[in-house]
């Protein structure tokens, strides 16, 4: 099916995001209603039965249809399989993704029994984006523009609004918590699952449910690890605590942990179509879909119930209303282009390419057979940019006879 | 495999129906409308030029397609 690729990206990171909510909920319930009060025990079971729940849905996935095709690849993911070991190529991925996974899980459920509410948790944990953007300027040749930036910022700082508790308190050191470890954590474990899915396995692209398995078991080693060396520093005992609860209460970290397999399936693929920075901004409207399962854990008498304040109530609308502006401009403000360039005789062709690929927001550079000689794709967000940008810098490559610029003003894509 | 671009100029006013007829084909990757020297930059990735050729015909057969430029890629550097 050929549909309009910035359609696929927004529908999976809202899928993701809608999900997301509804497992906060869940752990919410679990945290806050005494089923298991313990941050680490919880996150040792949460691995533990994840890797059990994960493998039953992969397993599922993998069950063949019509064509060689299985159940995953038609309803999922249409580069997936069936599951699979993990390669050679991925192992380090998996390694540092897992690690990030393990820490940002304990940070998280930290977070949650200290601030109790969901919608306050969620909004927190989206100042990632910034920390997504500055990781990718350093390690992607593709530099965020200044609309980039603008629109980050306006989501952090809507992010941060929103963040502020419907009861009215704002914590310090849940503060720290998100500043230090979540953050520097999830930038591990999203930039390395990008890296995972724009992977080739066998000549496809690498499918979302495998990393996903994966992920969950990479990750509840590192878990395992960090809770046992915890628990000998500090002659504790959670890591028994975890398998404890992970026997009594397995049909609530199942559900979690199920409910959580999707929301990261579509964000994976989502990773696999947008910049990590970009994905995380679209999955920062889980603040919005937060609040309905905040109402609804406040009327259960699960979260202490909220304030009347209208000025609560109105920055914490402000900040909402601020994620959602940051995320439209975000999807409107993006020129693509393609340039069609002849070059002059005597130059050689890999220099010539080389100097193109060197060009900030050159997205693909064709070595092509026919009438020119190389098609260059680019992308940026004003074309103002394109031509202070990428238009010089062509001029510039002593190589090229002539060029032409051919705008894209609408674009669909088999995905 | 090999990927192509075949690079289409249209007759004016019946760009939308050659795009769904496009958008029918197997092998298609990428449609974008172009606003240029030419309307429509098609991508294409296929197993032999035989093929190719088959897909080139199936887009020139679309109504309103004047003129098709194919650039078969060498060699390609991508994100």
């Amino acid at each position: 099916m050929k549909i309009r690729r910035k359609y696929l990206f927004y529908t999976l990171a809202f899928a993701s995001a809608i999900i997301a909510a509804a497992v906060s909920a869940i752990d919410a319930k679990i945290i806050n209603d005494v089923i298991i009060n313990d941050p680490l025990a919880f996150a040792v079971s949460c691995f533990i039965v994840g890797i059990i729940i994960s493998l039953v849905i992969v397993l599922i996935f993998s069950i063949p249809i019509k064509k060689g095709k299985s159940l995953g690849s038609k309803v999922i993911d249409p580069s997936f399989r069936r599951i699979r070991l993990v390669r050679k190529e991925e192992i380090k991925y998996h390694v540092v993704a897992g690690l990030g996974n393990a820490l940002l899980t304990v940070g998280y459920f930290f977070l949650l029994s200290d601030l109790k509410d969901p919608s306050v948790v969620l909004p927190f944990s989206q100042i990632v984006i910034l920390y997504l953007l500055t990781i990718e300027s350093i390690t992607e040749k593709n530099m965020p523009t200044l609309s980039e930036i603008q629109s980050s910022v306006i989501v952090t700082f809507g992010a941060i609004l929103g963040s502020i508790s419907l009861t009215g308190s704002l914590s310090l050191t849940s503060m720290s918590f998100v500043f230090l470890l979540i953050c520097p954590a999830w930038v591990l474990f999203s930039i390395y699952q990008r890296k995972l899915k724009l992977l080739k396995i066998d000549g496809r692209p690498n499918d979302s449910l495998n990393i996903r398995f994966w992920n969950v078991v990479f990750a509840c080693v590192f878990a395992v690890m960090i809770v046992m060396i915890y628990d000998v520093v500090m002659n504790s005992a959670h890591f028994i605590a975890g398998l404890t609860a992970s026997l009594e209460h397995f049909g609530w970290v199942a559900l979690t942990m199920g409910v959580t397999f999707f929301s990261y399936v579509f964000y994976i693929r989502a990773l696999g179509i947008g910049k990590a920075s970009i994905t995380q901004a679209v999955r920062a409207s889980t603040v919005l879909f937060a609040i309905p399962f905040s109402l609804m854990l406040s009327y259960f008498n699960i979260i202490p119930p909220f304030t009347t304040d209208p000025i609560m109530i109105l920055l914490k609308m402000m900040g909402t209303i601020l994620v959602l502006l940051g995320i439209v401009s975000f999807a409107l403000a993006l020129v693509k282009a393609y340039i069609f360039i002849k070059v002059k005789p005597g130059y050689p062709i890999d220099e010539t390419m080389d100097n193109l690929w060197k060009i900030r927001g050159v997205t693909r550079v064709a070595a092509v057979a026919g009438p020119y000689d190389f098609i260059v794709k680019i992308r940026t967000r004003t074309l103002v940019k394109g031509y202070e940008r990428i238009i010089r810098k062509i001029e510039g490559i002593e190589a090229i006879k002539e060029y032409k610029w051919e705008s894209v003003l609408k674009e669909w894509e088999d995905i | 495999m090999i990927n192509a671009y075949i690079l289409i100029t249209m007759e004016p006013g019946d760009t939308e129906k050659a795009i769904s007829d496009m958008r029918k084909i197997e092998n298609v990757e990428k449609i974008s409308i172009v606003a240029g020297e030419y309307d429509i930059i098609v991508r294409v990735k296929i197993k032999s030029l035989d093929k190719l050729l088959k897909v080139t015909n199936k887009i020139q057969m679309a109504k309103g397609v004047k003129k098709t430029t194919t650039q078969v890629i060498e060699k390609e550097l991508t994100l």
